[in-house]
């Protein structure tokens, strides 16, 4: 009896999250329902009507090649996969071995990097962004080139991911273990990129899918390093179409589905992955 | 796990540095023999006009033109400002008026010795440099759509016979009774109140620079000032015949140009560049520009204000090589010059023409009522000598506000003086 | 192997954070401590002088009323985002943690929002707000309907709105990983000593969570304070400058004013406040792990 009135309860309870989460979702996706009701509109369309399902031009389809064209998207397309795929590398091995220092190491330098860190994720962009052009463009010169943006990702994106390791090596990796492979013989080196490394699965995961959009969808540092055409990333070829005075609606939508539909692929992707992960860090 | 990670790291920089070295070669001067220019555009409604004619320059003349555009959501100043700041600049830089003065000095190439100089009076000078090349004219007025007018009153619409408020009062009385419930569309942009519509309270003065200078001296009495409150009391008719009445102060660019070009407001305040967000609508050709009517005894209301707008220098810096800069000059003799450069300003782009001697027969409504201003010598002055933020405060906090009627005309006067008491002048 | 020579450690810190610690001094120390040297500057942005003024800078900035009132609304803003977007995130993640059917697809389609960039969710916002619901409340109310970003406290509230949006999905995978790393068998230790669900989130779930709270309260802090995209492409500041938020003030200052050296200056008060803030909220939530 107290058996089966719990399964009945759990059952309801069930069906209202069910209930509730539909509704918040269908909330969350409706400004790309907008997006994807609009693509196949004209200009004049849209503005007339954006809730229509077909505009008084009829369905076109002439917005992609149109975007494909003004964006030079698979060149855009290109650099933003070398930007992003190195960037990410990059910042998840740097990050988690400094975090690995910081967790293990009670040190005073550790303290000092690592609060410094911390106090530097709250920098405004905008405070840095002169600076820095100022710096590597007006002194060194080095500005234009894909490594340079790489280079920066890394760097504004170290803090954040050294951060996120650290509380993951503080609570997931039990130090017993690491003590053992001491005894054993190995080196520190050894116990990271053999121990620690595989059992932080779960916040690379993480940590890649956060960076990797983030660099795959950011705007403003791209667009200062990277001043010529044939360097643009999807961001920087998507703004090309938003003028003052003409700001052609369909256009937009088109390009915004083209340079998201990349991101969306790879995070579904991953997306299972992240959950395997996560279940597999927490069963330990 | 080691090995992986190591040859990851050594994949990883192998191919970064492969990446950097396959983009150092394509990174010097593209086309081989030619030379290559850079050129920003801040008029980004002509980005592919411009796009297409930097090919066929390529083709004629073998120089490398690369057209980028100006980024819409901050202000071409700070652009062009992180462009100089990382030593990169653009060979061609096109900017307004007033950032010709602030530039000029440090990075403006003197053209002085142009041939295209005899055929304008529109370049602008800094210290004894020619600095800006003018681009094109545009003016401001009350842009009109004739058909939907008349339709209603079924006469031919005469916009001389509207200049004073009285009569344009009676002609929005008239349409209204006529079924268009909302005649008249006011953008509530703050460049468009701000820089465009206030702007001509001082553009109208006798002499704008005194005006402005005692406003900012905190001397001047704009609440008693007749200029002030001619213009004043014409955009209260316009925010009380505003379409968007209501929520105007977020009243939305594109839909009110389509309500203009397709007849459904007859009135909108704006400029001839709007002809390029009015032309994606179903639109009639029988529009045009007319001064703003006011109720007064100069003869302003049977003016425009405009002039040369979009000016260009040529880089002086170290960045751009003299092969690069006489390319640019080139170009720029080639705009005025060559009949295709022609083509390109008036056709293509439907600009009205700065120089003399470019024909100008083919332009759009908008274009040609900016034109038969000029012509007949029928131009207020622009003024490029405003604050720097007054487009900010006086466009954005202030007018704004005013149209949303969130504030009274008492208000507006107190905080437009107080503003302008804590204002910084622009030296010229 | 000694451990505590200096040597040694010099050597382990090369090998394990030194590329990390040049890389991070190239990119974001050096840039700052110029940035900081120009706010004694008078510099406009744009010239070649950039004559040294003292602590001119500070004094306008501390006398500009317009960067306070903006403070003022970034901390209201902050405030109730900060809130909601922590109370939405958990709510879910308890929902997609506790078995139900599909959960993995909810927790991938929360996530979705985060795939676009700032710039491009203000202006399809925009369009939402501005387009869509005004069309669909003129529909329903057959009047006309106001865009909620045409008053003064709808503009904050769309920010809102969006900022628990754009956020939201984030902040679960934080909380889903946090209620997965709280063990099976802690949870059904205390339903076999008569602990409820409800119970067993409060008192068991929730403290044993800590990190993860302080992760993303310190996440959403930082971005709320500084958030300057989405207001630029949803309200730019509209209605009549009452929706600037204080990164946009500083932005404006800087580059359309041209005042940089104040606006630099305004920005590094901003980044102390939040340094500030974001510190006492770690502080305190480590304070509390270990209690717990």
């Amino acid at each position: 009896m107290e058996n089966e009135k719990a399964a009945r309860n759990k059952k309801i309870k069930h069906a209202l999250m069910i209930i509730v989460l539909t509704i918040l979702f269908i909330a969350f996706v409706f400004p790309f329902i907008m997006v994807i009701m609009n693509v196949f509109k004209v200009k004049s369309d849209i503005t007339a009507n954006p809730l229509a399902l077909i505009g008084r031009h009829g369905f076109t389809l002439e917005n992609f090649p149109n975007a494909i064209k003004k964006m030079n998207f698979f060149r855009s397309f290109g650099n933003s996969l070398v930007v992003t795929i190195f960037s990410t590398i990059g910042t998840i091995i740097l990050s988690s071995m400094t975090a690995y220092l910081i967790v293990r190491n009670n040190w005073k330098a550790n303290k000092i990097l690592f609060v410094t860190m911390i106090a530097s994720m709250v920098i405004p962009f905008q405070v840095l962004m002169v600076p820095l052009v100022s710096l590597y463009g007006g002194i060194f010169g080095i500005l234009n080139h894909r490594i340079t943006l790489i280079f920066m990702h890394i760097g504004f994106s170290l803090s954040m991911a050294t951060f996120m390791f650290h509380g993951s090596i503080h609570t997931n990796v039990p130090i017993s273990l690491e003590e053992a492979a001491t005894i054993d013989g190995c080196n520190k080196w050894q116990i990271f990129s053999q121990i620690v490394f595989p059992i932080l699965k779960p916040t690379i995961a993480t940590v890649a899918i956060i960076d990797a959009m983030a660099f795959w969808n950011d705007y403003l540092l791209p667009s200062l390093v990277l001043g010529r055409k044939e360097l643009y990333t999807i961001p920087i070829a998507t703004k090309v179409f938003y003028g003052t005075y003409s700001t052609d609606t369909g256009l937009i939508m088109a390009a915004l589905l083209l340079a998201m539909l990349p991101i969306l692929v790879l995070y579904l992707f991953l997306q299972r992955y992240i959950v395997e992960g996560i279940t597999a860090g927490a069963v330990k | 796990m080691k090995k992986k990670l190591l040859s990851l790291l050594v994949v990883a920089t192998m191919s970064a540095s492969f990446v950097a070295c396959g983009n150092g070669g394509s990174d010097s001067n593209g086309s081989g023999s030619g030379v290559s220019i850079t050129i920003l555009n801040s008029k980004t409604e002509i980005q592919t006009q411009f796009e297409e004619m930097a090919e066929a320059y390529e083709d004629a003349t073998g120089v490398h033109v690369e057209v980028y555009n100006a980024d819409t959501d901050t202000t071409v100043a700070s652009q062009v400002a992180t462009k100089y700041a990382s030593n990169d600049p653009y060979t061609l830089t096109m900017v307004d008026a007033k950032d010709i003065y602030s530039l000029a000095d440090d990075y403006a190439y003197d053209l002085s010795n142009e041939d295209w100089v005899s055929h304008t009076n529109l370049g602008i000078t800094v210290n004894d440099k020619l600095a800006g090349f003018p681009f094109c004219v545009e003016a401001r007025g009350v842009l009109y759509n004739a058909d939907a007018i008349e339709a209603i009153t079924g006469e031919t619409f005469d916009p001389s016979s509207v200049a004073t408020l009285d009569d344009f009062k009676a002609l929005l009385d008239e349409l209204k009774a006529g079924g268009m419930e909302q005649p008249v569309g006011v953008l509530s942009e703050y460049w468009s109140l701000g820089a465009h519509y206030f702007a001509e309270v001082y553009e109208q003065q006798e002499d704008p620079d005194a005006f402005v200078n005692s406003l900012l001296a905190g001397e001047a009495d704009l609440g008693s000032n007749e200029k002030f409150n001619e213009l004043m009391d014409t955009f209260d008719t316009l925010i009380a015949y505003n379409y968007a009445k209501g929520s105007a102060a977020n009243a939305d660019r594109e839909e009110t140009s389509m309500k203009l070009a397709e007849g459904e407001i007859a009135f909108m305040f704006g400029g001839n560049w709007d002809w390029s967000v009015i032309n994606q609508y179903d639109y009639t050709e029988n529009m045009g520009i007319m001064p703003v009517p006011e109720n007064t005894s100069d003869d302003t209301n049977t003016k425009l204000v405009g002039g040369g707008s979009k000016y260009i220098f040529v880089d002086s810096s170290d960045a751009t090589s003299d092969e690069q800069r006489q390319a640019a000059l080139d170009f720029l003799n080639w705009l005025v010059s060559d009949p295709e450069g022609n083509a390109f300003l008036t056709e293509q782009c439907a600009l009205v023409p700065a120089f003399d001697n470019i024909d100008a027969s083919a332009l759009d409504p908008l274009s040609l009522s900016v034109k038969s201003y000029a012509d007949a010598g029928k131009l207020i002055p622009n003024y490029n000598y405003l604050p720097d933020d007054h487009m900010t405060v006086v466009g954005q906090e202030i007018m704004q506000k005013y149209l949303d009627e969130a504030m009274s005309r008492d208000e507006l006067v107190k905080e437009v003086e107080t503003y302008f008491k804590s204002a910084t002048p622009i030296e010229h | 192997m000694k451990t505590n020579t200096m040597s040694y450690k010099l050597k382990q810190y090369l090998l394990f954070a030194g590329v990390s610690t040049v890389i991070f001094a190239c990119v974001v120390i050096i840039p700052f401590i110029y940035g900081l040297y120009l706010t004694f500057t008078s510099w406009d942005g744009v010239s070649r002088v950039k004559p040294f003024v003292g602590v001119e800078n500070y004094v306008n900035a501390f006398a500009d009323s317009g960067y306070w009132v903006s403070l003022g609304r970034t901390f209201i803003y902050s405030a109730i985002a900060v809130i909601l977007v922590n109370a939405v995130a958990f709510i879910i993640a308890y929902m997609v943690t506790s078995g139900i059917k599909g959960q993995n697809f909810f927790r991938a389609g929360f996530f979705v929002p985060n795939l676009i960039g700032g710039i491009v969710l203000g202006y399809v916002w925009k369009f939402v707000f501005n387009k869509a619901l005004v069309e669909l409340a003129s529909t329903i109310s057959s009047g006309n309907a106001k865009s909620l970003l045409a008053t003064e406290s709808g503009a904050i509230a769309a920010l809102i709105i969006v900022s628990v949006w754009q956020y939201a999905g984030y902040m679960m995978l934080i909380y889903v990983a946090g209620f997965m790393s709280v063990s099976e068998d802690v949870i059904e230790a205390a339903k076999i000593d008569g602990c409820t669900g409800s119970q067993s989130i409060i008192h068991i779930s929730i403290p044993l969570m800590t990190a993860s709270f302080v992760q993303c309260l310190f996440l959403t802090i930082t971005r709320c304070f500084m958030v300057y995209d989405v207001n630029l492409s949803l309200t730019n500041g509209d209605p009549y400058g009452s929706s600037a938020l204080a990164a946009m003030h500083v932005y404006n200052q800087a580059f359309i004013n041209k005042n940089y050296g104040t606006g630099q200056a305004e920005a590094l008060i901003l980044f102390i406040i939040c340094a500030v803030i974001g510190g006492l909220q770690v502080y305190v939530g480590k304070k509390g792990e270990v209690q717990a």
